[in-house]
C-alpha cells in the first residue's frame, strides 16, 4: 500500500472517532502547555536567583588557594595581603567588566554603651559595589549611603535588634586576621530593608574600615569580578586563571552552594520532563490502545489485502504523529498565552519565602517567567515524541494481528 | 602519690602565676629544700612557695609568631593577691590604651578606640588574647582551676638537661578546657618548666615552656621567658618575656577597679 494511502486512511481513522482525537490531541497540549509554563517559571525563578546571587557573590572569584580551600570557615589570615595588583589584573582582562576588593566577616552589633550579642556580618566593599551589585535600589528606607570613613549602614534585621536610629553611634565587634578582639564605631546614616537576611543582617562599610576591623591593611579577602553575563561566568574564570596562576579563581558554577544547586537544578528539570512526557505517553498509549482493539477486524482485514506489519505499525503511529503536530501547535499556543500573561504581571515573593531561602534569594524579588524559543521547539519536539512512544506499543500489537483470527472475531 | 589540687594555687595558675598573682596565704620568702623522694603534695608546696606572691609588677613583651607575619605587643602588668590583676597595652599604635581587668573570675577588657568596656565571658573565654597562644581562659587560670584536677607524680625526667619531676593531672569535670595537663617540674628551681594540655581525646592542645629563671631578692627563683605553642594552630607560638619584675610593691587600689580600666 502507497504511503500516501497510509496517511489517508490515518486522516480518516483520525476523524472516525473525534471524541477519541481530541482526547488524544489534548494529551498533547496539555503536555506541551504543561511543559512551557513550569519550564519558563523555572528558568524565570532560576535566573533572577542566580542574577542576584551572582551579582553579590560575583560571577567570578579570586583568593588566596588557602582561603578557597575553607572558604566556609572564612579564614581571615589566608587573605590576599596587597589587593591592588591582582585587583589590576583582574580589570585588564578584557572579559571583566568589573571588579571590586571585598572583606566579609561576622561581628556583633551594638548601640549604646553595652556591647551586645547582636550577630551580624560585615562586608566592606566600594561603594560603587554596594549600590550596583547589591540591587538595593529603592531598598535604603532611610537615610543614605555612607559617605565618609566614620559612616556606616545597616540592614534593617539588625535595627530592629539593636533599636538603632539615624546618628545613632554604632559600636561592631568583629576580630582581626590574627583573632584578635577589634572594634569599630560609626555613625549610622542608612537602613538597607530588601525582605532577606542575606541584606538585612550586614553591616556595610567602606573597604577602608573593614580593611582596619580585620587589621588587613591594604589587603582583601577576596577580589569579585564580572563578565557581561553571569551565564558566561566559566568563560571569564578560565581567562582570569591564566592571568592569576597564584590564586584560586572560581566561577560561581564551582562554588557551594551553588554548584550543587545547578545540578540540582539541571535534575529537576530532567525530572520535570520525564513526568509530563510519561504521563502524557501513557494517555496516548492509552487511546490508541483503544483504536487498535476497536478496529482489530479491520487490521484483519487490511492485512489481508496485503497490508505489511511495518505498514500497520506506520498507519498508528503516523495517526498518533499527525495528532502529535497539531496537538504540539496548539499546546505553544496554550502555554505561550499564560505565559505572557504573567511576563506581564509576575509574581512577587513575600517577606516570609525570602527569609526561608535565607542567603539563595539575596533581595525579594518580583519574579517573572523567561521563555527561551529553544523551549518552544523542545516542547513542540516532546509532544511528537510521548506521541511516538505512546502510539509505538498499540501499533506493533496491530501489526502482530493476524489477518484469519482478526476476522473471525466478528 | 596522688594529691588533690584543691587548695593548691601554683599548678591551676602557672601561667596565672607569672600574668596574674597568687594568693598572700600562700606567699612565702623562705626558700624550701625538698627530700630525695618528695611526695607530689610535698612538691606542688614547693612551688607554691617559690611562684606565690602577693604582688608583683612587670612589663612583659609578648610575641605573636603566626603563619603568615610576627606581631609584638608591650604590656605593663600589675598583680594583687590571688584573685586580682591588671594588664595595659602600651604598644603597637592600634592596641595602645587596651586595658584588661580581672577581679577573682571575672574579667573585662576596655577598648579605648570604641571607649567601651566588654566583659570576656563564654565562649569568648577559648579565644586567642590579641590572636596569641593563649587563652583569656589561660590568664584565668586559679585555684578555681586547681580544685578540678589530681596530681600523681610520675617519675624523673630531663628536660634542657635538667632534672625534673614529671606530674600528669587528671580533671575530674570533662569540661575544663584542658582535661589532662602533664608537668615537668624543675627539682632546682621548683619551677614548672614545661607543660602539656591535652583534650579529653588526648589530644596535645597546647605546651608551655618556661626558661631564663632568675633568681630574685629573697632567693626567689622565677621563669623570664615563657613560649606557650598553640598546638591545633599550625605555624604559631607565643613568646612572653618578662623585664622589669618586682615582688612584693605597694600598689593603689584603684589599679584593681573599673574605674581605672576605663581612665584615659
Amino acid at each position: 500500500m502507497m504511503n500516501s494511502s497510509l496517511l489517508k486512511l490515518a486522516a480518516l481513522n483520525a476523524s472516525r472517532k473525534p471524541a477519541r482525537t481530541v482526547l488524544t490531541a489534548g494529551m498533547v497540549v496539555a503536555a506541551v502547555a504543561l511543559l512551557i509554563i513550569s519550564m519558563s517559571w523555572l528558568d524565570g525563578i532560576w535566573d533572577t536567583m542566580l542574577g542576584g546571587s551572582t551579582d553579590m557573590i560575583g560571577h567570578v572569584e579570586v583568593a588566596t588557594p588557602a582561603w578557597a580551600d575553607r572558604s566556609n570557615m572564612n579564614p581571615l589570615y589566608e587573605n590576599i595581603a596587597d589587593v591592588e595588583p591582582v585587583l589590576e589584573a583582574v580589570r585588564s582582562d578584557p572579559n571583566v567588566v568589573a571588579a571590586y576588593p571585598i572583606i566579609e566577616t561576622g561581628v556583633t552589633v551594638s548601640v549604646g554603651e553595652e556591647i551586645g550579642e547582636h550577630f551580624g556580618g560585615v562586608v566592606g566593599a566600594p561603594l560603587e559595589y554596594m549600590q550596583s551589585r547589591l540591587r538595593t535600589e529603592g531598598k535604603m528606607v532611610e537615610g543614605r549611603w555612607y559617605e565618609g570613613p566614620d559612616e556606616l549602614v545597616l540592614g534593617h534585621k539588625l535595627v530592629r535588634d539593636t533599636g538603632a536610629k539615624l546618628g545613632d553611634e554604632v559600636v561592631i565587634l568583629g576580630v582581626t586576621q590574627d583573632g584578635s578582639m577589634s572594634p569599630l564605631k560609626g555613625k549610622l546614616v542608612g537602613i538597607l530593608r530588601a525582605g532577606t537576611p542575606a541584606i538585612d543582617a550586614k553591616v556595610y562599610l567602606p573597604l577602608e574600615r573593614a580593611q582596619y576591623l580585620t587589621d588587613i591593611p591594604g589587603g582583601a579577602i577576596r577580589v569579585l569580578a564580572f563578565g557581561e553575563d553571569y551565564k558566561e561566568a566559566d568563560t571569564v574564570a578560565a581567562s582570569l586563571a591564566g592571568r592569576l596562576p597564584d590564586y584560586a579563581v572560581r566561577s560561581w558554577t564551582v562554588r557551594p552552594p551553588w554548584n550543587q544547586t545547578y545540578a540540582m537544578m539541571g535534575a529537576i528539570r530532567g525530572m520535570l520532563f520525564f513526568i509530563v512526557v510519561f504521563l502524557a505517553a501513557l494517555g496516548v498509549w492509552n487511546t490508541m490502545m483503544m483504536s487498535v482493539l476497536e478496529r482489530t477486524n479491520e487490521i484483519g482485514v487490511l492485512r489481508a489485502m496485503g497490508l505489511t506489519r511495518l505498514g500497520a505499525v506506520g498507519l498508528f503511529v503516523g495517526e498518533a504523529v499527525a495528532i502529535a503536530v497539531l496537538g504540539g501547535v496548539v499546546g505553544i499556543v496554550a502555554g505561550v498565552v499564560p505565559y505572557l500573561v504573567m511576563k506581564d504581571r509576575g509574581i512577587t515573593f513575600t517577606e516570609k519565602i525570602a527569609q526561608d531561602m535565607g542567603d539563595m534569594l539575596p533581595t525579594v524579588e518580583t519574579m517573572y517567567p523567561q521563555l527561551e524559543p529553544s523551549l518552544l521547539v523542545t516542547a513542540f519536539l516532546m509532544g511528537v515524541l510521548m506521541a511516538f512512544i505512546g502510539s509505538l506499543l498499540p501499533a506493533i500489537h496491530a501489526a502482530m494481528i493476524q489477518p484469519v483470527v482478526a476476522m473471525r472475531r466478528n | 602519690m596522688f594529691a588533690n589540687l584543691k587548695s593548691r594555687a601554683a599548678l591551676g595558675a602557672l601561667l596565672g602565676a607569672l600574668l596574674l598573682p597568687a594568693g598572700p596565704s600562700l606567699a612565702g620568702d623562705e626558700t624550701v629544700e625538698l627530700g630525695e623522694n618528695p611526695t607530689v603534695d610535698e612538691i606542688l608546696s614547693a612551688i607554691d612557695q617559690n611562684m606565690v606572691f602577693e604582688s608583683r609588677t612587670a612589663t612583659i613583651k609578648m610575641t605573636v609568631e603566626g603563619k603568615r607575619r610576627t606581631r609584638t605587643f608591650e604590656i605593663q602588668s600589675y598583680g594583687r593577691g590571688k584573685d586580682d590583676s591588671a594588664m595595659e597595652y602600651l604598644a603597637p599604635a592600634r592596641e595602645k590604651g587596651t586595658k584588661m581587668l580581672k577581679l577573682g573570675d571575672d574579667l573585662w577588657m576596655y577598648m579605648p578606640s570604641v571607649d567601651r568596656t566588654q566583659k570576656i565571658s563564654g565562649h569568648m573565654l577559648r579565644q586567642g588574647m590579641m590572636g596569641s597562644d593563649l587563652s583569656y581562659e589561660d590568664m584565668m587560670a586559679s585555684d578555681e582551676l586547681a580544685n578540678m584536677y589530681t596530681a600523681k607524680l610520675l617519675g624523673t625526667e630531663d628536660v634542657e638537661g635538667r632534672p625534673a619531676w614529671k606530674i600528669e593531672m587528671t580533671a575530674s569535670d570533662d569540661s575544663v578546657a584542658y582535661p589532662k595537663r602533664i608537668s615537668w617540674i624543675d627539682k632546682a628551681s621548683y619551677i614548672p618548666v614545661k607543660q602539656e594540655l591535652y583534650a579529653l581525646s588526648g589530644m596535645l592542645l597546647k605546651s608551655w615552656t618556661m626558661s631564663g629563671i632568675t633568681e630574685y631578692d629573697g632567693g626567689r627563683q622565677f621563669p623570664t621567658k615563657m613560649v606557650i605553642k598553640d598546638e591545633v594552630k599550625a605555624d604559631s607560638q607565643t613568646v612572653l618575656e618578662f623585664s622589669n619584675m618586682t615582688f612584693g610593691v605597694e600598689l593603689e587600689d584603684e589599679v584593681f577597679s573599673q574605674r581605672w580600666l576605663e581612665r584615659k
